[in-house]
């Protein structure tokens, strides 16, 4: 267990909820005395990030005893937000329980997983992934036929949920993530010639496309869009990766990269931008938003029609849009997405996102920034993209595009991309 | 699973016979009442300490027939929701966010947040979450600010003194004064022993008094109190709210909330209606006069939001 010491900036922006509490952490001395050692204090408090990056303390008061002798666990959540899925509290309290079974001599940390087994199967509690009916999967038979699309879909678990993507070509990565409302249906035109290039990976996103959809609106944050996409990056262990990425893409990708600067080489951000809150959103984002936050439920592929510049959807185009989304049950992911953008320096994700910010001014990596000229919700996004990466050239205006550039110019900006990572070895 | 709440007593049943719901907020039960068309305007009716839905039981009939969605939800601490025994499960945040899960879970969209007393700070917090959604606000004897104290809350006799460190542990969470005798002393109409029953019945169980501690402590009144950023980070955000058609409803005769903070109110939110006053009524304006500012919610919601969303 890494102890951290968070900054008081960021416990400003979480709350502290009390998970378990121990009035009597002394009735077992040795459990106490190994807390104190592996702590290095007896009162106050120690931090740490679970596997799923939320931060947790333990709190101690000696009460004169001489040694630890009460406790108190925490989640740290975003101040004002529900917390997260009940399991992913349990997978992270029973990794500490775990850990301090390890250190304590007179426990067996296995014990503390089948103890967990067992209370599973007994009453029905400590789940440690996905209840039963939180998380839908769309019916395959949505996907029969989609035009330009004939690729077979591959899947990966990322925290007990299903992840798709299409792959084709060979050699270093191209990884092209979408954002909102869309899937990776939105890259059919850029596949063919980003392919002979090298292996294009186009995944859906957690609650799109051939993804798994959990149900509940505290399933989903900025923060666990970025931690299953990384956890993506991870299990197919991409290497060398060129990052295509668009809308919400962008933020949830650069992300990843400020987490993992290593497995990238470049980047292609289009519309798309990342922000913490400190500059003015642009107005169509804001009343986007407003009209989002306001639906409950959202016609996908009418959106998309409405904003397309150069050309518009066939019939068999839209039905592929709205293939993920059978009804408005499946559409959580849809429906919060426009919340997460920071628009307050004090916005739930927008910390995250200024850490990752300081990060990506240090790279080196060559970006191209692509920007469609009538897109009306990231304008000034590409702008800020350029000023954070010290190695990217002002953005290149793709004419009469909008806001789903790969639709637009799909072809266009794939010939673009080539040439510049040609003159960009 | 759904969780399960305490059974109503069989007298309570005809003072408030509506069906109470059970969901898990933060991982803690929160009870409430959910009346009328669920197609229509949802009506957030908030209570404060030491009361819960049972203050809006004159609210629910005038709404429904009005065409609004009535629900009434009791905050985690007090009335029908859990009682935590961890005062830091109580705090100004957890509030927000227990009442932004409802709102989530229930998949709220357009509604009106009523509130008095906590009420109005944790509704108004909540609401500024998802301050897309927020169509409407009704204020009554309740803050929004940090630069303003009356002369009750931060007076020691006896408020400051019954929730101080010890004394309030003694008073208010071993002996229950407030929220045994809150509701029925500051009473104006004179309720009945079997309303001030229903007030204090939900805190029958030894140490279930937690949330009418945290609350009084939780009143921000110099920098650095544990109230004060998020009572700040509210105060801040109420110009966003200027497009949000607001009602003041106030009882000049309650001593907590006085008319100085409809006068402050009035300043920050300058495009509010009101404050309409009410006599013979206090701090509990929604007992001591119900059926009239239930009417004059609906007159008022009528003639701004209406009641299709």
């Amino acid at each position: 267990m890494k102890f951290i010491t968070p900054t008081a900036e960021e416990l400003s922006y979480l709350r502290a909820d009390p998970l378990l509490w121990e009035q009597e952490l002394d009735i077992r001395p040795d459990v106490a005395e190994v807390i104190e050692q592996a702590t290095g204090i007896r009162a106050g408090r120690v931090y740490w990030r679970s596997d799923h990056d939320y931060l947790y303390s333990l709190e101690l008061a000696d009460l004169g005893h001489g040694r630890p002798a009460m406790a108190t666990i925490y989640g740290h959540w975003d101040r004002y937000e529900p917390r997260p899925p009940e399991h992913e509290i349990d997978v992270d309290l029973l990794g500490f329980l775990v850990w301090l079974a390890g250190i304590t001599e007179s426990i067996d940390p296995s014990d503390i997983e089948r103890v967990a087994d067992f209370a599973h199967k007994q009453t029905g509690h400590v789940w440690t992934t996905w209840p039963e009916d939180s998380v839908l999967r769309t019916p395959e038979e949505r996907f029969a036929n989609l035009p330009d699309f004939p690729y077979e879909p591959h899947y990966v678990e990322v925290e007990g949920l299903r992840m798709a993507y299409i792959e084709q070509g060979t050699g270093d990565p191209i990884l092209m993530l979408h954002g909102e409302p869309t899937w990776g249906y939105l890259y059919r035109h850029m596949i063919p010639p980003l392919a002979k290039l090298g292996r294009v990976v186009v995944p859906d996103l957690i609650g799109f496309g051939r993804s798994d959809k959990p149900v509940a609106d505290n399933a989903y944050s900025f923060k666990s869009h970025v931690r299953w996409t990384r956890r993506f990056v991870d299990s197919l262990d991409l290497k060398r990766i060129t990052l295509v990425c668009q809308d919400w893409g962008g933020p949830i990708g650069l992300r990843v990269v400020s987490e993992m600067p290593e497995r990238f080489s470049h980047l292609v951000p289009m519309n798309t931008g990342i922000t913490d809150g400190s500059r003015e959103p642009a107005s169509g984002f804001l009343s986007w938003r407003r009209i989002s936050q306001r639906a409950s439920d959202f016609n996908v592929a009418a959106g998309i029609r409405a904003v397309l510049s150069r050309r518009t959807l066939t019939d068999e185009e839209a039905a592929a849009y709205d293939a993920p989304f059978p009804s408005k049950e499946y559409q959580a992911a849809v429906l919060n997405f426009p919340r997460f953008a920071p628009i307050r320096p004090d916005h739930p994700g927008a910390y995250d996102s200024r850490l990752a910010i300081e990060k990506l001014r240090t790279l080196d990596l060559p970006v191209l920034l692509l920007a469609g000229d009538k897109d009306p919700y990231t304008r000034g996004g590409l702008d800020v993209l350029h000023s954070i990466f010290r190695n990217s050239a002002p953005p290149i205006s793709i004419k009469d595009a909008g806001h789903f550039i790969q639709e637009d110019a799909g072809e266009e900006i794939a010939e673009h991309i080539r040439a510049w990572m040609a003159a960009t070895p | 699973m759904s969780p399960e709440l305490r059974v109503k007593p069989d007298w309570l049943k005809p003072l408030y016979p509506w069906e109470q719901h059970a969901i898990t907020v933060n991982g803690r039960t929160m009870a409430y009442i959910d009346e009328g068309d669920a197609n229509a305007r949802p009506v957030l009716l908030l209570s404060g300490n030491p009361t819960w839905g049972f203050l809006y039981r004159d609210f629910i009939g005038p709404l429904t027939q009005a065409g609004y969605r009535a629900i009434a939800p009791d905050w985690v601490g007090a009335g029908y929701s859990d009682h935590p025994h961890n005062d830091t499960a109580l705090t100004f945040a957890h509030h927000i966010a227990d009442l932004v899960s409802l709102m989530e879970q229930l998949r709220l969209r357009g509604f009106v947040i009523v509130g008095q007393d906590w009420g109005g700070p944790q509704g108004v917090g909540a609401a500024l979450q998802r301050v897309e959604r927020l169509d409407a606000l009704v204020l009554m004897n309740t803050w929004l600010f940090t630069d303003y104290i009356g002369k009750f809350h931060s007076s020691p006799r006896p408020w400051t003194t019954w929730h101080a460190p010890l004394i309030g542990q003694f008073f208010m969470k071993r002996h229950k004064i407030l929220s045994h005798a809150g509701p029925s002393i500051t009473s104006q109409r004179g309720i009945t022993e079997t309303e001030a029953r229903a007030y204090h019945h939900v805190f029958d169980e030894s140490d279930s008094d937690h949330v009418v501690l945290t609350w009084p402590r939780t009143i921000p009144m110099r920098e650095g109190d544990r109230g004060w950023d998020d009572m700040l980070a509210i105060e801040r955000r109420l110009p966003e709210l200027a497009r949000v058609p607001t009602l003041l409803l106030w009882a000049p005769g309650d001593n907590v909330f006085t008319i100085e903070y409809a006068n402050r109110l009035k300043e920050l939110l300058p495009h509010a209606e009101g404050p309409i006053t009410f006599d013979k009524a206090a701090h509990f304006l929604q007992d001591d006069r119900g059926p009239d500012i239930a009417r004059a919610i609906v007159e008022f919601l009528d003639k701004t939001v209406g009641r299709t969303i």
